[in-house]
């Protein structure tokens, strides 16, 4: 039992890893959704960084999304970089956009700030439909290569789900880092009492910025992997519905917790493919199971699987 | 066309959407104003709002009944969910409000897809004639309508707010619930009616515009998020200032897709929302 | 005066309005390094306005606040702390969220030695791990000092009022101040615990560190104070050391009007 609750976390590296060999996972659809899982699962985690560990409400993240998938998408379409340097450029334009805009957004709260970052999310899903020359517009961007690291291509869906999933493990890794060290006590800090943790020596702009540029690089790390899994990529997909959808899936897996949200994310990709047997009933049904999970479970999926072990622990 | 007319023209489309965004900017203050939180299902008002009345007028009923009948169902569910949804979770953090209401507009979404399907409708003109001519600039009817009844609900609310005992003692309950429960009203009381004002006023919204657009399912998601900027540009908690964002909103989207760029008019509205929320986010018209 | 190394703090007529009601007018005293001052006066004197002000959470409207000679007014509270001033709240205010810990809240306090970044606890993991744990050791110090041994797991609202106060004290010693600012740390103690703090406070000063406390219970004043200053609606009414304040006319009246209102308000 000691053994299980130190290692715990080898179970899924083992699932993730076997899953194309068992359950039918070779086939493109069924690797597919894992895919899917793994890049919402990098959205919902960077997002909990922000929201969950900070206490900065975002409704603008897919923005960043946005702009990985199109930095990857146009660069390697269009000029034929290489898709590793298209994703570190991606990567750079996220940071620098979070950077600038950081301080100023990041001082106002609550709905202010929700609003704020909105905003930023139309503005640029709206520059990405206006400047339809360069990006392909409302139509989308089409024709963006698969991956290639090392002069390897990754044609095949099962290396692509691999090289996403490494990804996905290495991301998870440092955002746990990053909230277990001084650092994320600093942000807990920021987040209980912004002026009292001021008190402490802590300019609370500057480490609320930082953390929104790691949280951007990481979503648009999302975006240019989605971007070349998909080949084809529209505005829609990173519109404010899309920031929405991020965010449920980190309440619904439970805030502040790094593995609240990666279960909200796997829960919220594989559900439509439960529901989607209901047609016009999905909809509805997802919105039902949200509000009572939301109602009955306040601290989420995360909360109500780390109470039944407790449980079970103290029965042991 | 001449110069003129043009001008003329774009003021008539910037009133009927400012009228609309108006309507809505108000529902959300409203419901913001009682329940601490801003509502992301109140486009779904507006498609009921829209839809339902296009599905009674089609069912025989005359105009007018239907048109108070779809408000009256919109009020209806929304009173139900504050009841239900609402009242359990108040209090919670920003994030988990948003969520919830997120988690409202998807089922009500998903209710709008079983009856109506994923067709788009759209309603006859409330009454037939042919559009006037202002300075060569074209006036549908269907535009004063719109107009007249949302300058005429706009009425009602402020007569509500200002003059009737019940709308005092919800303005005095938003300004300090403590207080407010001290002298007897109650804070509960006071957000079932918000919800209830908030979603008749957005289905009244999609009952106007009803002639005027093709509306399905999907269709509140826009005037809902026209609908939050009006109402930060606003100040948030305004009504008064919600309102006349809402109209500014119309007439600069109206003249930037006219004279300047329709492809970048939302890029230029929404900017001026970031600009409005760093520098003055008590809102635009706000004295400090 | 502010030139004199005597003094680590010297505010120099400062004036605070809010909505044009004078909160504090042209108020000006030091404090001498080593010292512990208390700011006393009736309530809405302006004494918690007066440390907010020296703090940074609510600048002055003009006036100076001189920290070892280096003018502070105006500078932001993250800047001021990390010049060595440090202070607690008359309300407790303590970090909960995430189910920080009693011994995470004291190593808020280090945060200045810690200066964490992004960089280093994804890629530096041992050195900041280093750092981390030469803190900790400080830390469980700190709350063996105040107090509170053995407490660095619980949640803090788990702790007593009492107990959460000393912790709020743990975390401002953890910063390392030059001076100590402290917003009624007696209020809401039993008598028990007012006498253990009392000796805490002594205990705090002779390792050098110099403490400004607004205080109620005078019998705490009384009994810690090498000076004191009196402010009444936003003025400074007296200076002087204990004997000198207790045989002030005007001190003893300011006093007991207001005590005589607050029993009737107590009635």
């Amino acid at each position: 039992m000691k053994i299980l609750s130190r290692f715990w976390w080898i179970l899924p590296i083992i699932f993730i890893a076997i899953y194309p060999f068992t359950l039918g996972g070779n086939s493109p659809y069924k690797s597919g959704v894992l895919i899917f899982v793994g890049i919402y699962i990098i959205l919902a985690v960077s997002l909990d960084l922000l929201i969950g560990y900070c206490g900065q409400i975002s409704i603008g993240h897919a923005a960043f999304f946005a702009v990985g998938a199109y930095t990857s998408g146009i660069l390697t379409a269009k000029y034929g970089v290489h898709p590793m340097f298209a994703m570190l450029i991606g990567m750079l334009i996220s940071t620098a956009l979070a950077w600038a805009t950081g301080r100023p957004v990041l001082a106002l709260k609550e709905y202010y700030l929700a609003m704020a970052t909105l905003a930023f999310n139309e503005i640029v899903i709206t520059l990405i439909i206006g400047l339809e020359g360069f990006t392909g517009g409302a139509s989308g961007l089409g024709d963006i290569p698969p991956f290639k690291i090392f002069g390897f291509s990754l044609v095949n869906h099962i290396h692509y789900y691999y090289f996403v999933w490494i990804i996905v493990f290495f991301i998870i890794a440092g955002s746990l880092a990053v909230v277990k060290s001084s650092f994320g006590r600093t942000l807990i800090a920021i987040h209980s009492d912004e002026p009292a943790a001021r008190h402490f020596g802590i300019d609370s702009p500057r480490y609320k910025t930082r953390l929104f540029m790691l949280s951007s690089a990481f979503a648009s790390i999302a975006g240019s992997l989605y971007a070349h899994y998909m080949g084809f990529i529209a505005p829609d997909d990173f519109g404010v519905i899309s920031s929405v959808n991020i965010m449920v899936m980190l309440y619904l897996g439970g805030i502040g917790t790094i593995y609240g949200p990666i279960l909200g994310a796997t829960f919220m990709k594989i559900l439509p493919e439960i529901t989607y047997q209901f047609q016009d009933y999905e909809l509805l049904i997802n919105g039902i199971i949200l509000i009572i999970v939301l109602v009955f479970m306040p601290k989420g999926i995360y909360g109500i699987i780390l109470k039944a072990i407790n449980r079970v622990l103290r029965k042991v | 066309m001449n110069d003129v007319s043009h001008i003329i023209q774009f003021l008539f489309s910037g009133i009927t959407t400012g009228s609309i965004y108006a309507l809505i900017a108000v529902s959300l203050v409203i419901v913001y104003k009682a329940s601490q939180l801003i509502c992301f299902a109140q486009g779904e008002f507006f498609v009921f709002g829209a839809l339902s009345m296009i599905t009674l007028t089609s069912k025989g009923l005359p105009m007018p009944i239907a048109f108070f009948a779809a408000v009256f169902i919109s009020v209806c569910i929304g009173s139900l969910i504050q009841q239900v949804l609402i009242k359990p979770i108040q209090g919670s953090s920003v994030g988990n409000l948003i969520v919830m209401t997120i988690a409202i507009s998807l089922a009500l979404r998903g209710l709008a897809l079983i009856i109506w399907g994923r067709e788009s409708y759209i309603l006859n003109p409330y009454t037939k004639g042919e559009p006037l001519f202002v300075f060569g600039a074209s006036l549908q009817i269907q535009v004063l309508w719109i107009v007249g009844i949302t300058i005429l609900v706009l009425l009602i609310i402020w007569y509500f707010f200002e003059k009737t005992s019940l709308g005092i003692a919800m303005r005095a309950c938003a300004e300090n619930p403590l207080g407010a429960s001290l002298m007897g009203i109650s804070v509960q009381k006071s957000a079932l009616f918000a919800w209830a004002w908030g979603a008749g006023i957005g289905a009244l919204a999609g009952a106007v515009v009803a002639p005027l657009l093709f509306i399905q399912y999907t269709s509140g998601v826009m005037p809902m998020i026209k609908g939050f900027i009006a109402m930060s540009i606003g100040g948030l908690g305004s009504i008064a200032g919600s309102v006349m964002a809402g109209f500014l909103l119309g007439l600069v989207e109206s003249y930037t897709i006219g004279l300047i760029s329709s492809k970048f008019s939302d890029t230029i509205v929404f900017a001026l929302l970031m600009l409005v929320l760093i520098f003055r986010p008590n809102g635009l018209f706000s004295k400090s | 005066m502010k030139g004199s190394n005597d003094y680590i703090l010297w505010v120099d007529n400062v004036i605070k309005t809010f909505e044009g009601i004078h909160a504090l007018e042209h108020v000006s005293f030091g404090v001498k390094k080593g010292h512990i001052k208390a700011l006393i006066g009736p309530n809405g004197a302006g004494k918690t306005t007066m440390l907010n002000a020296i703090s940074g959470l609510l600048p002055p409207d003009s006036g100076s606040v001189y920290l070892n000679n280096q003018q502070i007014a105006g500078l932001t509270p993250d800047r001021i702390a990390l010049l060595g001033l440090s202070r607690t709240f008359q309300l407790v205010r303590l970090f909960t969220i995430n189910n920080a810990t009693v011994l995470d809240n004291v190593l808020l306090g280090a945060h200045k030695h810690l200066n964490p970044s992004i960089f280093e606890a994804m890629f530096y993991r041992g050195r900041m791990k280093r750092k981390e744990n030469e803190a900790k050791e400080r830390a469980l110090n700190l709350l063996k000092f105040v107090g509170l041994e053995g407490a660095e797991d619980a949640l803090p609202g788990t702790l007593s009022f009492g107990n959460q106060r000393l912790l709020e004290l743990a975390r401002s010693l953890m910063t390392e101040p030059k001076l100590l600012l402290l917003d009624e740390p007696a209020s809401g103690l039993n008598d028990a615990e007012v006498e253990s703090f009392i000796k805490l406070l002594l205990a705090i000063r002779d390792k050098g560190i110099t403490i400004l406390i607004v205080e109620h219970n005078m019998k705490v004043v009384m009994k810690i104070a090498d000076d004191i200053i009196v402010l009444d609606f936003g003025k400074k009414l007296a200076e002087g050391t204990p004997e000198e304040i207790s045989k002030n006319q005007q001190v003893v009246e300011a006093y007991l009007g207001t005590q005589k209102n607050s029993c009737k308000v107590e009635k």
